[in-house]
């Protein structure tokens, strides 16, 4: 106890609040939050370390030099006091010697919040306007890609399968809100057959926003779950945010995926409905699952495809019919859709396996929602193995449905056939808990209260055989 | 719940003093303290002999950073005490005394492995892992080894032997009674020490002096060994006490001509010979063996059977040489301490690195209580007629 108090005197204090700013994206109220809620400064930077760019070593020795003349402002009243030059005037300056931590980390919001109102906002508001007249004056498709979960790996399906005969753009990374949809549209050649459009909801009138200045010929909503509930409050509202771009476009440009259970009270008639038995016509036969990847057969009338894919899990196939058809709408030919469906591989931290110690991981520390959890359960249920592990520290941005969500959890892990189940101490641990419980889970399970140290030893928990499924990382930030 | 007290005892004085740190802290300690059910007491016995405990001892690169004497002359030896068990007392301005409840022994080699440790432990009443001092004794002695499971009707090379000093007082006679009774290729080893130290192949009869004298240098007692043809050598890890299990049979060498001297298994990561190997810690074995489903049976079985005979108990690992085209399988040595307990095959088989010590300490502690149930002391009136 004494020894966390006394981390905020360390000499290390200021690289982690600068860190801790750094993490929360320069999120004033997300930084406010972590900081008032820590107890421990010495113990903050567990996952990642500061990132020296040139705004975070600017910020670094603004706080140090203001560190300093806090102290010694603090000794000149001291000084004052003794010399009955300042009535009052040791408090003052106890407070300043002894609170200057406290103070520097709450006073260099200031700077960035004035930053913020004076420079970036107007700034940004100014591109995002511009951008508008660019995306409506753009001629082929824009296909916006909305939802909780899935976008990026629906972008990224998009671009291997349509990539190699279509002349295609795409918002980068998770670059996925309107600065980043401008900064996207000024760099377009304008000779683009399509661009593929990532909408990152993250509060109320965030789609419509989107959908307003992108103006998309079709949709993608790949699901609707539990996600930013901070700022939307209810899943319904989130529900009415992403369904609010089928108000820019005929229904039948809209693609919604139908596994997604929540999506049901937002569909309209005319939505194209896609999940893993098919979409419209196209129906799926004979599915083999392993952790190769996935094949199937796609067929519509006397048309079938045979599909085969490096992706890991039942789950995908949805996603891959809707590619399919949807590169057939295109105009690509059965065997480019053939082709380019094979090219499709697991991304980086999605679903993706690799080998440790004869041992199969499969890595999906990306997945941030309900619907992925139980894409992953479902999946370690089917598969052969010595032993099974499960690895989640839980969920974050879950609002108010933090309980239920988790509990759940708890539910669907209990399911998934695992040996051992390893929770990641933290606040959600106990709701898992009481969901592997309500799921008569009998099995071992680790409370693991470093998972750092886990991670990097993983290599001692397995053999040969046994399949270890990771699924979600939680930043510094969330305790 | 307090936690177990595990004292995981290293280095000592051997030639394999560098491997047995190894050993300690990349394959027990670690494992073990990741469990997170045992209280993790390291226990480093220095070249010197000096006895040290502190948990900077868990880190390696206390070993490889270049200033690890200086930091052990800064440390104050321990000594230990027999008072209800074993205890490690350290010192300080207070003496602070642990109480340790399952010693895993880690030394290769002398003053260690082949018994001296677990000596210790008899004495002191202590649960500890691994072999027992008649076990570890005869494992550490290739002859006696090699006797005992002849007496068993298991296979074994043609061999003569001798000590220094009978070799000294005639060495002419044991060079002609080899000659004379074994055919070449012949290995020269030491009788008592691991990690391949010591051992020469020899393939004409001009090497033997020379073969002997390297080997003598390392040990009082050398056995000379008929080579088999057709060679394939394989090794089997195996644990338990009554109930056993083997790991797989593995195979650490492509090629008859080769074999694995200390440098080429530690130091240059196995990389010896025309092929290298794919797999192993050291990347020098195929695991499991190639070999036909029969010569594999009958090599695992022959393991199992040595482990009985030599009373095995914990974990060893077998050593047998195959003769492919005769489809015999010979007993070469026992290892009480596979080094880095073997963990590259236990996880081949599927066992973890932490099941793999915690099992181990499971059955320590299993031994220990039917040994504790077994009466060694009694009343009787011996003494009353001295009166």
């Amino acid at each position: 106890m004494i020894k966390s108090f006394f981390s905020i005197y360390r000499p290390s204090y200021f690289s982690t609040i600068i860190y801790m700013l750094q993490s929360s994206e320069y999120d004033i109220r997300k930084y406010l939050s972590w900081y008032w809620t820590t107890q421990d400064f010495s113990k903050v930077r567990i996952r990642g370390n500061l990132k020296k760019t040139s705004a975070a070593k600017m910020l670094l020795i603004s706080v140090v030099f203001i560190a300093l003349l806090e102290v010694l402002i603090g000794i000149y009243c001291v000084y004052l006091w003794k010399n009955n030059q300042l009535f009052a005037g040791w408090t003052f300056g106890l407070a300043l010697i002894l609170g200057y931590p406290i103070i520097i980390a709450n006073l260099i919001i200031i700077p960035l919040f004035m930053a913020r109102i004076l420079l970036v906002s107007p700034s940004n508001n100014r591109k995002i306007i511009k951008s508008e007249k660019i995306f409506k004056d753009f001629k082929g498709e824009k296909i916006a890609i909305v939802g909780s979960y899935g976008k990026t790996s629906m972008k990224e399906l998009l671009v291997s399968v349509l990539g190699d005969y279509k002349n295609i753009a795409f918002t980068p990374g998770n670059k996925n809100v309107a600065i980043s949809h401008a900064n996207f549209a000024f760099n377009l050649k304008g000779d683009e057959d399509i661009l593929l459009i990532e909408y990152g909801e993250g509060a109320p009138k965030d789609v419509e926003l989107f959908a307003r200045i992108t103006h998309p010929t079709r949709a993608i909503i790949t699901g609707l779950a539990p996600a930013h509930l901070d700022k939307y409050k209810t899943l319904k509202a989130a529900g009415e945010d992403i369904f609010s771009v089928s108000n820019f476009l005929s229904e039948n440009k809209v693609y919604v995926n139908q596994e997604s259970g929540d999506t049901s009270s937002f569909l309209k008639p005319k939505f194209n409905l896609y999940n893993r038995s098919g979409i419209g016509s196209w129906k799926v036969s004979e599915i083999k699952n392993n952790l190769e990847g996935i094949s199937f057969k796609m067929s519509n009338g006397k048309t079938t495809l045979k599909l085969a894919s490096k992706l890991v899990g039942r789950h995908h196939i949805g996603a891959l019919v809707l590619v399919a058809s949807l590169a057939l709408e295109l105009g690509l030919s059965e065997d480019q859709v053939i082709n380019g469906i094979s090219n499709t591989k697991p991304y980086e931290h999605r679903m993706q396996p690799y080998q440790l110690n004869g041992a199969t991981i499969i890595d999906d520390t990306y997945n941030g929602n309900i619907e992925g959890i139980k894409a992953g359960t479902e999946l370690l249920s089917e598969l052969d193995a010595k032993k099974k592990f499960y690895v989640t520290p839980g969920l974050v941005d879950q609002g108010k449905e933090t309980k239920s969500v988790h509990e759940k959890m708890g539910e669907l892990i209990a399911k998934s056939d695992a040996d051992t189940v390893v929770l990641m101490k933290n606040s959600v641990t106990h709701f898992i808990e009481t969901g592997l419980k309500k799921g008569v889970y009998d099995k071992k399970v680790i409370i693991e209260k470093n998972p750092l140290k886990f991670y990097k030893n993983l290599d001692q928990f397995v053999a040969s055989g046994d399949v270890v499924l990771m699924q979600n990382d939680w930043p510094d930030q969330y305790k | 719940m307090s936690k177990t007290n595990v004292a995981v005892i290293f280095g000592s004085r051997s030639t394999e003093h560098d491997v047995s740190i190894i050993t300690a802290v990349a394959s027990i300690i670690k494992p073990l303290e990741l469990s997170g059910e045992y209280n993790v007491i390291p226990v480093y016995i220095a070249k010197d002999g000096k006895w040290y405990s502190d948990d900077s001892l868990k880190d390696i690169n206390l070993y490889s950073n270049g200033k690890f004497q200086d930091y052990l002359s800064k440390l104050k030896p321990i000594s230990i005490s027999f008072n209800s068990g074993l205890n490690i007392i350290k010192p300080g301005l207070k003496n602070k005394v642990v109480n340790i409840d399952v010693v895993f022994p880690a030394t290769h080699g002398t003053h260690g492995e082949d018994g001296e440790l677990m000596a210790i432990c008899e004495m002191a009443g202590v649960a500890y892992v691994g072999c027992n001092v008649s076990a570890s004794s005869i494992a550490m002695d290739k002859v006696s080894a090699k006797q005992i499971a002849a007496s068993s009707g298991i296979n074994i090379a043609k061999f003569i032997h001798f000590s220094k000093y009978e070799f000294s007082k005639d060495s002419a006679k044991f060079l002609k009674d080899i000659k004379n009774n074994l055919k070449l290729p012949l290995f020269v080893k030491p009788s008592h020490l691991g990690s391949s130290i010591g051992i020469s192949r020899v393939t004409n009869f001009d090497e033997l002096q020379n073969a002997i004298e390297v080997a003598l240098h390392y040990d009082d007692k050398v056995l000379v060994e008929e080579g088999v043809n057709n060679l394939i050598e394989v090794t089997l890890p195996i644990i338990g006490n009554e109930e056993l299990t083997p790991a797989l049979l593995e195979q650490p060498m492509l090629h008859s001509e080769d074999f694995f001297d200390f440098e080429t298994k530690y130091l240059q990561g196995g990389k010896k010979g025309k092929n290298k190997g794919s797999s192993g810690s050291q990347g020098y074995s195929i695991i499991p063996a190639k070999l036909p489903k029969d010569l594999y049976a009958k090599a695992e079985s022959t393991g199992l059977a040595v482990y009985r005979a030599i009373g095995c108990t914990g974990i060893a690992r077998v050593d047998m040489l195959i003769d492919t085209k005769a489809n015999k399988v010979y007993f070469n040595e026992v290892n009480p301490l596979p080094g880095g307990l073997y963990s590259h095959n236990w996880n081949k088989a599927g066992i973890n690195n932490i099941e793999l010590v915690t099992r181990l300490i499971d059955l320590a502690v299993e031994l220990h209580t039917t040994k504790k149930s077994i009466e060694t002391v009694f009343s009787t009136n011996y003494l009353s007629q001295f009166k």
